[in-house]
């Protein structure tokens, strides 16, 4: 379970090494513009994900209780004091289904030129290991359905799809 | 200048009317008498048939094959009209073809199109392989443009070409060479800012880097400001335009963000691609260039800004796309001797170092009579500059080993000068002939 190579820094930055730690008080105006960014992405697979006007806003706050908290994690990859990724997860509990508690992954997002170095790969295992300590007994991911990008990302490390959110425009 | 355009647009239609079509299939054999049917078509011609089955490859040698280029179009961004349809874009791909048979002795047939999509376009220029030694791709809009030309260079085993995308570029690389030179500077080290991210551009980045420039040293811009890599539609245009997104990533090394303004600051060089002026780029930007600065304005018929403004500005090297203007950065220039010289060597595709070397070939020519300030690219007038560019492709394409046929320089260089020289001669005997009339006053 060990990623093949390590992530190297990106294409024009000097080059402090990357590293994936939990996300820190002065982190989150970034960690929320990259959450905003992973929402626009899913709009562009699907236009009933439109994003509201204010996502900052709401990114923001949503993120804010998530740093040292029991029942969730946020993780960021850092290139010295920037942040260049980010990946959500709480824990949630099945009430009618064993395993019993899973870590719900609900944001994950790296910037383009950090991408394709293996470092969503370790990043999300890391994810996986803090869950697993956190008393996951299972880790998921929130995905809409024609992200194929982020769908394809999952299937690679061996997710499949547990339950279909299915909708329509009334 | 109005005035010129009006003029020319009101010959336009009048002669069209007149001619009814710019170019035609001729004969280019004798019919001594009906006998000769029994060669040129059945029963003769079924030996040539069956050897030509036998090996596709002679279909080069005893037919046309070798000297026939399509000029397909979708009509999808024909000029500066936008989107008009193929009948709409006939009478250009017409005016091509006239340039191509011209300039480079090329039999280019005119060909747009009704394509829906890229992937009927595709499909229909894949089916025209066996007739065709190369095709040119014609007024395709970007970013659709980037993708087919991807495809059929890839699928296709003779050359495609659009000359939106290396045409452009091509003949832009030339002139920077010189502009470069002229200004005591190299490839290497000076910063370049395209502004403008269509297919001109997109193409310029790729053959400045292969050519040598530092990608770091380039900056691009479309219609929303500098790419770089976080800018807030980067994964936009990772789906939709992975060519922007790409450049994006490897250009730009200070990560300078912003506008025109910002990307000019400390710049060598600007090649504007961007939409008609002529006021779309302001003195003010011009000023924050370096000093000797080069500045391309290649939008037609209208200059992103005026020469005499950007030379008051500052600029001391400047071109445009218009022929009224020192500098012309003319697609004419290249891609008549691009394909002349691939044809010749019955190249399977035209490679960005052949482009490279053609516009190294074309500097020199120019170099060779003296560069200036308002002489930095050869002009459509001195014809001998067609065969020679030829020649250096040809020759690229031998070392490439791209070339079914191995000239050598000499052969190619001979081979191009003789195509080229028959055309002007035929074109000659039809007008003293009265066979092609001189237009009507």
């Amino acid at each position: 379970m060990t990623p093949q190579n390590r992530p190297k820094s990106g294409g024009g930055s000097p080059g402090s090494a990357l590293q994936i730690r939990r996300a820190r008080k002065e982190d989150l105006g970034a960690v929320a513009d990259l959450i905003v960014r992973t929402k626009r992405l899913n709009n562009e697979f699907d236009p009933l994900f439109a994003v509201v006007p204010d996502a900052k806003a709401k990114a923001e706050k949503h993120v804010t209780g998530s740093i040292e908290s029991i029942d969730r994690l946020l993780l960021v990859a850092a290139e010295g004091p920037k942040v260049v990724g980010v990946l959500r997860a709480e824990m949630r509990e099945r009430l009618f289904y064993e395993p019993h508690m899973e870590g719900f992954i609900t944001d994950f997002y790296i910037l383009p030129e950090y991408r394709r170095k293996a470092l969503g790969n370790e990043m999300i295992q890391r994810a996986a290991t803090e869950l697993k300590k956190m008393g996951a007994q299972i880790i998921v991911a929130d995905v809409p359905a024609q992200n194929e990008i982020a769908n394809r990302f999952y299937a690679k490390r061996g997710f499949r799809s547990l339950s279909n959110l299915v909708g329509m425009s009334p | 200048m109005p005035e010129r355009r009006e003029d020319s647009s009101k010959k336009a239609l009048e002669y069209s009317r007149f001619y009814g079509g710019k170019v035609v299939v001729a004969p280019k054999v004798p019919v001594r008498s009906l006998e000769d049917f029994s060669i040129w078509y059945t029963p003769g011609v079924a030996a040539v048939s069956r050897a030509i089955e036998a090996d596709a490859d002679l279909s080069f040698e005893y037919t046309g094959r070798w000297n026939t280029v399509a000029v397909v179009t979708d009509g999808s961004r024909v000029l500066g009209l936008g989107n008009i349809g193929p009948e709409g874009a006939l009478p250009v791909m017409e005016g091509k073809a006239l340039i191509y048979n011209y300039l480079g002795g090329v039999n280019a047939i005119p060909l747009p199109i009704r394509a829906e999509s890229k992937d009927t376009l595709v499909s229909f220029v894949k089916a025209l392989e066996p007739s065709m030694g190369g095709v040119n791709l014609e007024d395709i809009e970007s970013p659709k443009c980037f993708e087919i030309l991807e495809r059929l260079r890839s699928e296709m085993t003779i050359p495609v070409w659009h000359d939106d995308q290396q045409g452009t570029a091509g003949v832009t690389l030339a002139a920077l060479f010189n502009a470069l030179e002229l200004t005591g500077r190299k490839l290497r080290g000076s910063k370049i800012v395209l502004f403008g991210a269509g297919a001109a551009n997109i193409a310029a980045e790729r053959l400045l880097v292969q050519a040598g420039a530092n990608p770091r040293d380039l900056i691009v811009l479309d219609s929303k400001g500098i790419l770089e890599p976080e800018r807030d539609d980067m994964d936009k245009l990772m789906l939709r335009n992975r060519w922007k997104h790409d450049i994006a990533l490897r250009t730009n090394g200070e990560r300078v963000s912003g506008g025109l303004k910002e990307a000019l600051s400390g710049a060598d060089a600007l090649v504007a691609a961007a939409g008609n002026g002529p006021e779309l780029i302001k003195p003010d930007e011009i000023r924050m260039m370096n000093k000797k600065a080069i500045a391309f304005f290649l939008a037609n018929p209208v200059p992103e800004m005026l020469p005499s403004a950007a030379l008051a500005a500052g600029a001391e090297v400047v071109a445009t796309g218009r022929s009224d203007y020192p500098n012309q950065v003319n697609n004419s220039l290249l891609f008549p001797a691009i394909f002349r010289g691939a044809l010749d060597v019955r190249a399977k595709t035209i490679t960005d170092s052949m482009v490279i070397e053609a516009a190294m070939e074309l500097a020199a020519f120019a170099r060779e009579k003296g560069i200036s300030k308002k002489y930095i690219i050869p002009t459509m007038v001195q014809w001998e500059v067609y065969p020679q560019v030829a020649a250096t492709v040809g020759q690229a394409a031998v070392k490439e080993g791209v070339a079914r046929k191995k000239l050598s320089k000499k052969e190619s260089l001979a081979a191009a000068t003789e195509t080229i020289e028959h055309s002007r001669k035929v074109m000659n005997a039809l007008r003293r002939n009265g066979i092609i009339l001189d237009p009507p006053e």
